[in-house]
């Protein structure tokens, strides 16, 4: 996507170069209509061709243990014991393409990350110097490191697709409409429409997940069982700036200070008491 | 008297000038490309040593040759640097001493309290940065063993910082009062010689210094 287009950019201290004003645009992913079809994992994996990884049984429905540089959409099923009953939850587990990334800011190089003025967030690879701070700075555990290229890899939102006016490849295969794509706002107005439904269907707690510790996200879930966030894998209060990288922005300015001090204090000794070499002393001078 | 090659007395033997170097190039080494992955201002930096990936695969590599060298310097002088009474007092006049007010600063021996500490601050930092820095090379590892790993990594990036600045304002020190403050001071990190006149205002109590009779020999290179 255009350079136009990019509202925040990793590791730099200048302007971010978006003027374009494009629409925020957001995925609202309803739990409670999803049947674990797994057709979007599938769709992901076609349309970014990523290369097929072998698995295994493993006492499961879900297709891998874990997300990876190849999987950047995985199908979780969980099977959880809630009020005496056992609940199947499945989840897309993939990038929520937060507002405020916490793997964009904990990035130390240069345009490796950047968001979009619609909301997405994207791995710049050529830019990725492979240190995996992003990895350590995402509070969702998303960002996957390929050994091989090291570099990090992520979902992107089919951002090729989304540039051309088209939906993201989940969205356009799901067959029940479980993944809804619109502008943020549109979204956020179905989600509570959708939480009203589950409320009149009998649902105590069912809850619209755009935590606002990342300024809320480009992907939304309709959590029926909104009370058991844990259960479903998603942190109840996500940040994107945890206390040791908080100290550490401001340990930063502090340093450059202290190091600057350093060397001009050098500076004014070597100029003001000046160097002094034994041989300008006197033999018996000490 | 000084222009005299007997004059010359020997301080460091050739593998202390060697570990000596091993370990000022590869912290400044590190130091500078860590300066680039802290400072979007100073990334060029990363230039050094081939560009962004290529710093960030060398960056770790560069650490392990100066946890060594550092471990080396560890065992060379860890005898000679405990402290004593006297690098107390010394250390109590080190205002004299940068004023260049020798007659207020007690004999040194072969190293004064400064360096002394300078030592040791160094070697905690050395140990610090290692820890530290293992577990940023190695996230996945350090994922799979502890629960909580971001919070653990993101902590280790703050102490990983922290142990740098405190070493970069130390190297600061060090390279000004070797290299300017002091002329003639450098020299023993080069040749391994320092004059007779050096040694006597540097270090009035280390022995070679206070014998004037005494030709240099074998064992002052120790």
């Amino acid at each position: 996507m255009s350079t136009l287009s990019i509202k925040r950019i990793s590791a730099t201290a200048s302007p971010a170069p978006g003027i374009r004003s494009t629409p925020e645009y957001a995925k609202l992913v309803d739990i409670s209509s999803c049947i674990g079809c797994k057709g979007c994992e599938v769709a992901c994996k076609e349309w970014n061709d990523l290369k097929v990884e072998p698995t295994a049984n493993f006492g499961s429905y879900q297709s891998h243990k874990d997300l990876s540089a190849h999987t950047w959409l995985l199908m979780r099923f969980d099977e959880v014991e809630m009020s005496g009953r056992v609940q199947w939850l499945i989840k897309k587990d993939a990038c929520l393409h937060c507002e405020d990334p916490g793997c964009l800011s904990a990035c130390p190089a240069p345009g490796a990350i950047v968001q979009y003025e619609n909301g997405i967030v994207d791995i710049n690879h050529e830019h990725c110097i492979g240190c995996q701070f992003c990895v350590t700075g995402c509070p969702f555990d998303i960002p996957r490191f390929d050994k091989e290229t090291k570099k990090v890899y992520k979902c992107n939102m089919c951002v090729d697709r989304v540039e051309a006016g088209l939906e993201p490849a989940c969205v356009k295969t799901c067959p029940t409409h479980a993944i809804s794509w619109g502008s943020k706002e549109d979204m956020l107005s179905l989600a509570e429409h959708k939480v009203d439904l589950l409320k009149d269907r009998g649902f105590e707690n069912p809850v619209t997940y755009n935590p606002a510790g990342v300024g809320g996200t480009h992907m939304m879930y309709v959590v029926p069982h909104g009370n058991h966030l844990a259960d479903y894998r998603l942190p109840a209060n996500p940040t994107a700036s945890p206390l040791p990288l908080t100290g550490l922005g401001v340990l930063k300015r502090i340093g450059a200070y202290l190091l600057g001090v350093g060397v001009l204090s050098s500076l004014v000794h070597y100029l003001t008491i000046g160097p002094q070499a034994a041989e300008d002393l006197h033999p018996h001078d000490h | 008297m000084t222009t005299e090659p007997a004059a010359l007395i020997h301080r460091f033997n050739a593998a202390q000038r060697l570990i000596h170097w091993a370990v000022g190039i590869s912290f400044t080494v590190l130091f500078l490309t860590g300066l680039a992955f802290s400072y979007p201002s100073l990334f060029w930096l990363t230039n050094l040593l081939g560009g962004g990936p290529t710093a960030r695969a060398l960056h770790p590599w560069v650490g392990l040759v100066f946890s060594i060298s550092m471990a080396a310097t560890f065992s060379m002088w860890m005898r000679e640097m405990s402290l004593d009474a006297t690098d107390w007092h010394w250390l109590r006049a080190i205002r004299a001493y940068a004023q260049h007010q020798t007659a207020d600063v007690p004999p040194a021996g072969k190293y004064n309290g400064g360096q002394k500490l300078f030592f040791w601050a160094q070697t905690v930092l050395g140990v610090v940065l290692l820890i530290s820095g293992l577990a940023l090379w190695f996230p996945n590892t350090v994922a799979n063993v502890v629960p909580t790993a971001s919070t653990l990594l993101a902590s280790m990036r703050l102490v990983h910082y922290a142990a740098t600045l405190a070493g970069g304002l130390l190297l600061t020190m060090h390279v000004y009062l070797g290299l300017f403050a002091f002329p003639g001071t450098a020299r023993g990190m080069i040749d391994g010689k320092v004059t007779r006149a050096w040694a006597t205002m540097h270090h009035s109590a280390w022995e070679p210094a206070t014998d004037a009779t005494r030709v240099p020999k074998d064992d002052d290179r120790r």
